[in-house]
């Protein structure tokens, strides 16, 4: 396989690859190098937190609104500690796909507990055990996700008084999208949801005394569904296997949809749902491969904080800054800003975030300054804003590693680091430039690399 | 090697020789203007208690729903017979009796929805409360407008949804020194300049060099302009005090800016209400009115609207904690010059006749506002921005 193509690949499926890597893949076909993708994340490994101070919770004790509030507090904190580690996690993967998989669904079975580290980390580890299932399976999973519950209101949802807004988004955002089912559809399938709950370990139950039980049409099939039914009854739609192929098709091939390509792939997801088939479909397609898709994908934050660590492992002595660089570039790991969660391409970049990018390499990595106002969030609206500080200028302390950059580019000199570095196209004014600097040391060349709009791109 | 050593050879700091031909065209800033008024947007963020802000002290429900968090009249400064301000809004009390304050009761949306951030997002995209739409109302107005970034601001370090379009976004700036700088360094100087084609490039790498470019002459834009320009020194101390005396500096420095976002947290009073409110109440009616009166000594007032919401109001029941609980409609404030409604714009919250929840119904649709101020005052056709027609209310 062409070495453009490996690095094509892993860019979309990882965050890049190391020279050496790519060296040894050189060799290999396409069948055995994405067979090697999948075995490389067949396990899961589950993201934990540290949840020891619930372990003597009692389900009466959260009645007790001091103590309600107390949990609630350590949670909040717990929450920033993992959104942490699961930035570490995103940094240094064991199972690279898995976790680009993961955040996938992240954006897409959108959800968000802010008080409740349990639900957060069983919703996180939810969507990484299933990155790869079966998308039936999985979407019944979410509609009982203790954290999902919670953030559609679907707890709320009652026989006698019914809340649409998980059936609503359902169908919305989750499989069929937006003109696809009537505003019936959405009063009948939330009938089914009704009476769907979790105890306070976020274990799933249905309370009966609150589900609907009786008879509901939706597209055009009437019985006494439950939730699973409804969500069977969508999947028959084949516009769901649409739905989503155009969304994995955003996200791993081009913003811009190929109607050809999505059509293929719907066929082959409508069959069984199967994720990891139509991954490996994708992969597999000549198309995936084609020019117009290579290097054109602007990177989320995400992609981009891990596209450096690819090249030169960093690591910040605060660990917080971790969820300061998150912030500032747009994309703070389990804050999603709304259940339609990110938007992508080129909503990432507006003025504000593209300086911060281009400066951020020579921020990570030469620890200089960066100056932020800490206009603060929630958990300081009821602090006392006189005595913080207005604006602050603070040194992003890491710890680089340049001797694995020093030993991993050894055989690379600055101007074969260029194809390695960026995938898109340079703009010739930029490529001159480059050109002019190729006696510069290494290390500042490929700090240069990363400075310029076209690092942007994967 | 030391830190400093390595700073110092670092790519920003070693040489770059090229030296590049200036392209003047990609700097300049296009002037295309839709009139001159502006509006700044503030958030009271947290839900603001409406019912404690302008309260009406002859109601008797009021009392009995809030034993312990009412305030009692003689804490008031009375408007009219019934109703009286809260205690911390002297400075408030001083543009409404100038007529430059109109108070909007009712102020909210059907079905409306308790959580702060949706709610936020509701105001913030002027869309339904069931509908989830990817850019705020402002955005729209600079797409519409074809706006460069700088015609709208907000104070703060990343861009909310608000500020963001289809095709435009706005501009978030703490302070256009440290934007100015950032994209200084000689290194994105001879990028910028080593791309004349860029702008002719319809793909991501061409939107991506344009909106550097936007990005430092924007940058370079505000800088120049306002450097020389001082705010008058008697804000208050603290962040809301800084965010509109940056605001004024931009008014009064003549920028084209057009649309201003502010915010002041720490309104979700949950418990032990009053003192926070006192406090947060009194830091926005001293602000604002430092702020007019900078507006007012630079002869700027007449083109400038003031909009202040919160992205919901408080329960009218108080809770166990003495505090309040979110809730639905709220009053929003409107200050200006010559406003067309005085004082208070329609009757307070009638608290006999609530939701299931015990919240207040809404009166007016905060979109009205919008249409208003998008129609009479910024005189753009509301509602291609709005995506919708509403009608429209006689405060401008």
């Amino acid at each position: 396989m062409k070495a453009k193509h490996i690095q094509h690949l892993y860019n979309r499926v990882g965050f890049g690859i190391t020279p050496n890597e790519l060296e040894r893949l050189s060799n290999k076909n396409k069948r055995e190098i994405i067979d090697e993708v999948f075995t490389n994340s067949s396990k899961t490994s589950p993201l934990k937190a540290d949840i020891s101070f619930l372990k003597d919770i009692k389900p009466g004790d959260l009645k007790i609104k001091e103590k309600r509030q107390e949990l609630q507090k350590i949670s909040r904190k717990k929450i920033q500690k993992f959104s942490i580690s699961w930035m570490e996690r995103i940094l240094n993967p064991s199972e690279v796909f898995r976790e680009k998989m993961t955040l996938f669904w992240a954006n897409h079975f959108v959800s968000e507990s802010r008080n409740n580290i349990l639900f957060t980390q069983n919703y996180n580890n939810l969507l990484r055990e299933n990155a790869f299932g079966n998308f039936r399976d999985f979407t019944k999973k979410i509609s009982k996700d203790a954290s999902m519950l919670g953030y559609l209101n679907n707890k709320q949802n009652r026989k006698k008084n019914p809340n649409e807004n998980f059936a609503r988004e359902l169908m919305e955002l989750f499989t069929l999208g937006q003109g696809n089912y009537t505003e019936t559809d959405i009063k009948e399938s939330a009938r089914a949801f009704t009476g769907y709950s979790h105890n306070f370990r976020g274990k799933f139950l249905m309370r009966k005394r609150h589900h609907d039980e009786n008879e509901k049409t939706f597209f055009k099939k009437t019985g006494n569904f439950n939730g699973d039914n409804i969500i069977d009854i969508i999947l028959e739609q084949q516009q769901c296997a649409r739905f989503i192929s155009e969304k994995i098709y955003r996200f791993f091939v081009n913003e811009n949809i190929n109607k050809e390509h999505v059509a293929a792939m719907t066929a082959v997801f409508y069959k069984d749902y199967d994720i990891e088939k139509l991954m490996r479909f994708v992969l597999q397609s000549n198309w995936f491969y084609d020019d117009e898709n290579i290097g054109t994908k602007i990177k989320s934050p995400m992609e981009f904080l891990a596209g450096i660590h690819q090249v030169i492992p960093y690591q910040f002595e605060r660990p917080k800054q971790a969820l300061l660089m998150q912030r500032l570039l747009g994309q703070t790991l389990l804050r999603p800003p709304n259940v339609a969660g990110w938007k992508t391409g080129r909503n990432w970049i507006d003025s504000n975030t593209m300086v911060r990018r281009l400066r951020l390499a020579s921020i990570l990595l030469n620890n200089a300054a960066i100056t932020y106002s800490d206009t603060g969030d929630e958990e300081t609206m009821l602090t006392n804003l006189t005595t913080k500080k207005l604006k602050r200028k603070t040194f992003i302390k890491t710890k680089t590693d340049w001797n694995a950059f020093e030993k991993n580019y050894k055989k690379i000199d600055n101007k074969g680091m260029i194809s390695l570095i960026i995938s898109s196209q340079i703009n010739k004014g930029t490529a001159q430039m480059l050109s002019d600097n190729l006696d510069i040391p290494k290390k500042d060349f490929c700090v240069q690399l990363m400075s310029i709009p076209e690092y942007q791109l994967c | 090697m030391k830190r400093r050593d390595f700073l110092k050879q670092t790519t920003f700091a070693s040489g770059m020789f090229f030296v590049p031909q200036f392209l003047k065209a990609f700097e300049q800033i296009p002037t295309k203007t839709f009139g001159n008024k502006k509006v700044v947007i503030i958030q009271l963020k947290g839900g603001n208690d409406g019912l404690n802000t302008v309260v009406p002290f002859r109601n008797d429900i009021y009392y009995q729903q809030r034993a312990n968090i009412a305030l009692q009249q003689t804490d008031l400064l009375k408007i009219s017979d019934e109703i009286g301000l809260h205690k911390s809004l002297v400075d408030l009390q001083k543009l409404y009796d100038n007529g430059f304050l109109s108070i909007i009761n009712n102020v909210g949306y059907p079905n409306p929805n308790l959580s702060h951030f949706r709610s936020t997002d509701i105001w913030q995209t002027a869309s339904n409360s069931n509908e989830y739409l990817q850019n705020g109302w402002v955005g729209r107005y600079l797409d519409y407008t074809k706006a460069n970034p700088t015609k709208a601001i907000e104070v703060d370090e990343s861009l909310s949804l608000l500020l963001k379009g289809k095709t435009q976004n706005g501009l978030a700036v703490t302070d256009a020194k440290t934007l100015y700088n950032s994209l200084k360094e000689p290194f994105y100087k001879s990028v910028i300049n080593a791309n004349t084609d860029a702008h002719l490039n319809e793909h991501n790498l061409g939107y991506l060099y344009n909106t550097m470019i936007d990005a430092k002459s924007s940058a370079k834009y505000i800088f120049e302009k306002t450097k020389v320009k001082n705010a008058s020194n008697n804000y208050p101390k603290n962040l809301f005090g800084k965010q509109l005396k940056t605001i004024s500096q931009f008014i009064n420095s003549g920028l084209d800016t057009q649309v201003f976002y502010a915010g002041l947290t720490g309104f979700d009073t949950h418990a032990n209400q009053q003192n926070t409110q006192a406090r947060l109440l009194k830091i926005y009616a001293e602000s604002i009115n430092t702020f007019v009166e900078d507006l007012q000594k630079n002869n700027n007032f007449d083109d400038v609207l003031i909009l202040t919401f919160s992205e919901f109001g408080r329960r009218v029941k108080q809770n166990e904690s003495k505090g309040t609980d979110h809730g639905t409609a709220n009053n929003v404030f409107v200050i200006g010059k010559n406003l067309k409604k005085q004082g208070l714009y329609n009757n307070l919250p009638n608290l006999n006749d609530l939701d299931a929840n015990g919240n207040l119904k809404h009166e007016i649709d905060f979109r009205e506002i919008y249409a208003t101020i998008l129609d009479k005052w910024l005189q753009v056709d509301d509602a291609a921005i709005l995506n919708k027609s509403f009608s429209k209310l006689k405060f401008v």
